[in-house]
């Protein structure tokens, strides 16, 4: 039925695609503002405990009074993330080089296998604890959890990437006498990236955790030890601005990690090949017209 | 390879050359991790000695058995966690996969579940529901909900057309191209997510543990790090591997039974036993 349509008047089409995108945003937007107002006055006829269950005018204020009244979340938010990111590029390089190691090294990888799946099968938040008792409170036993707990997305994805090369390609590659380097850079790397981006993605998330847990046991400074002091004060509503800012930082990890992954891996793109190739194009017509 | 050639009785040869390397290794590893730390080239509160670590490992295990209770508590929390957050994921997967429009409207709901580390719950989630084993268990669930649900919901709407096509030619009832088709394509992917799930459960009810508790491996670890009984603290970090293992290798079995097509042995295994079941059927009548 739609195909006639299309063919007859595109723009009729388009134009009832963006009505019913339209509508359905508004049919969302209905939902959301009926269940936080269902919440806001199920808390005011008091089905709900505002002691426990913040109502969501309490949270709104308290957003207001933690990022701009008081402004205390600004420290904390810093502290946290400043640690995730070191933590995560640490972490990242240490899994992705030990992976491309063990990798490229079948004895290695050999003698190292029952030590992965025992720490594969070890919770690795689990060892903050020991980790606070070996390097004492403060920056860097925060550090070594994160480092410790996204290390291993990395590590394994690195690994798998690198050795399930396709053998039918790395068969063409040596028919043609590819050298080794080149076998890396154009068969190993182009298809290992994009698992090893996907562990980066999942490293960064971890990391996040990761520092929570850290600062739920240290209690000195981060978002996570702010969300424990409100949430010990009965101050619920603060805990829940805390944590949708939470929310929103993950979130914006997520997104910034797909951008990232755009520039990185781009082949794996539609855009991103073609802008690539049209960069490419321009490049090599820049070097024929000095011909 | 050479096991083929072999007769049958020499297979543990096999298993000690396959094993051995690895052994010797291993006690290379320890013999000089414990030099170094009696040399005192290393801190012996920082790291402990592996004859240390052995006597608190048969001290906890055998000789006082504190563990066990612990280690059952933290099993059966990850266990419940897991299966409530299952149940829930998987409910909410079927019926998204079933309706357009249910999907669309739960969808934003767990995505958002799912950029909020779930671990930055812990603190409210204790203030909900008490410092017993409710809220390690909620905690639990909470944290193994979204890979269980999103690998559900992608392997039951990632169809193959083609498939979809025939079943519909033959005149498959909806529920046929359901249970038939739609529930085995999703099985393969639903196991991946209950795998991530499952572990992702024991770390929740740990760190539930670590952040208020009174029973638990977690809260023993915690304790015995902050007494700087580093050893004892790590023969307990082995029994949280023990829990890891154990949830494991049991999902992994669940999985080569239930999902049998996958892997050859399993697949004739199965077809034996159905072509037993049907010989008897055909003895019978």
């Amino acid at each position: 039925m739609s195909i006639p349509d299309s063919t007859l008047n595109p723009e009729a089409v388009r134009h009832a695609e963006r009505s019913m995108r339209s509508q359905r945003i508004k049919l969302h937007a209905g939902i959301f503002i009926t269940l936080i107002l269902l919440w806001e006055f199920g808390s005011r006829i008091g089905w709900l405990d505002p002691l426990f269950y913040p109502r969501p005018s309490n949270i709104m204020r308290s957003f207001w009074l933690i990022y701009v009244q008081n402004g205390n979340v600004w420290y904390h938010l810093y502290a946290t993330m400043s640690l995730v990111f070191m933590g995560w590029i640490g972490g990242s390089i240490l899994g992705v080089g030990l992976g491309a190691l063990v990798g490229f090294n079948s004895l290695l990888r050999r003698f190292l296998k029952p030590y992965v799946i025992v720490l594969e099968a070890t919770p690795r938040i689990a060892v903050a604890p020991l980790l606070i008792a070996a390097l004492g409170f403060g920056a860097g036993s925060k550090i070594a959890i994160i480092m410790l707990v996204c290390f291993f997305a990395p590590f394994i994805n690195t690994l798998s990437g690198v050795i399930n090369v396709d053998e039918d390609r790395l068969e063409l590659f040596r028919s043609m006498r590819a050298s080794k380097m080149q076998v890396l850079r154009k068969l190993v790397f182009p298809d290992a990236i994009p698992i090893i981006m996907a562990g980066e993605r999942l490293a960064l998330t971890a990391a996040l955790s990761g520092a929570l847990v850290a600062e739920f046991i240290q209690r000195d400074e981060g978002i996570g030890s702010l969300i424990l002091v409100y949430t010990r004060n009965l101050n619920m509503a603060s805990a829940f601005s805390c944590i949708f800012t939470l929310t929103i930082l993950g979130f914006l990890i997520f997104k910034g990690m797909e951008k990232i992954d755009h520039y990185v891996a781009f082949w794996k793109y539609e855009n991103g090949r073609e802008r690539v190739s049209a960069k490419r194009r321009a490049a090599m017509s820049q070097v024929g017209g000095i011909r | 390879m050479s096991a083929q050639k072999l007769p049958t009785s020499f297979w543990i040869f096999d298993f000690i050359f396959k094993v051995l390397p690895h052994l010797i290794l291993f006690s290379l590893i320890i013999g000089l991790w414990e030099m170094a730390v009696s040399y005192g080239m290393i801190t012996s509160i920082i790291i402990p000695r592996p004859s240390r670590i052995g006597s608190a490992i048969v001290k906890l295990y055998i000789t006082e058995g504190t563990i066990y209770r612990h280690f059952f508590i933290t099993l059966t929390e990850s266990v419940v966690g897991f299966l409530i957050g299952a149940s829930v994921a998987i409910s909410l997967a079927v019926c998204s996969s079933l309706s357009e429009n249910f999907k669309r409207y739960v969808i934003p709901y767990a995505v958002v579940l799912n950029v909020t580390p779930g671990i930055a719950l812990t603190p409210v989630i204790i203030a909900w529901f008490g410092y017993g084993m409710g809220s390690k268990i909620a905690l639990a669930a909470i944290i193994s909900f979204f890979p269980i649900f999103v690998n559900t919901l992608t392997g039951l709407v990632q169809v193959d057309e083609d498939r979809e096509e025939l079943f519909q030619s033959l005149g498959a009832t909806n529920y046929q191209v359901f249970s038939k088709f739609r529930v085995p394509a999703a099985l393969p992917l639903m196991f991946a997510g209950l795998k991530i799930g499952l572990t992702t459960a024991l770390i929740g009810a740990v760190v539930a543990e670590f952040a208020q508790a009174t029973d638990g491996v977690g809260v023993l670890m915690s304790r015995f790090s902050f007494q700087l009984n580093m050893a004892a603290s790590l023969a307990t970090l082995l029994s949280m591997t023990l829990i890891g293992l154990l949830l494991f290798y049991t999902m992994e079995f669940l999985d080569d039974r239930i999902v049998f097509w996958r892997r050859e042995n399993r697949r004739a295994a199965a077809s034996r036993a159905r072509a037993r079941v049907w010989k008897k059927q055909l003895d019978n009548t």
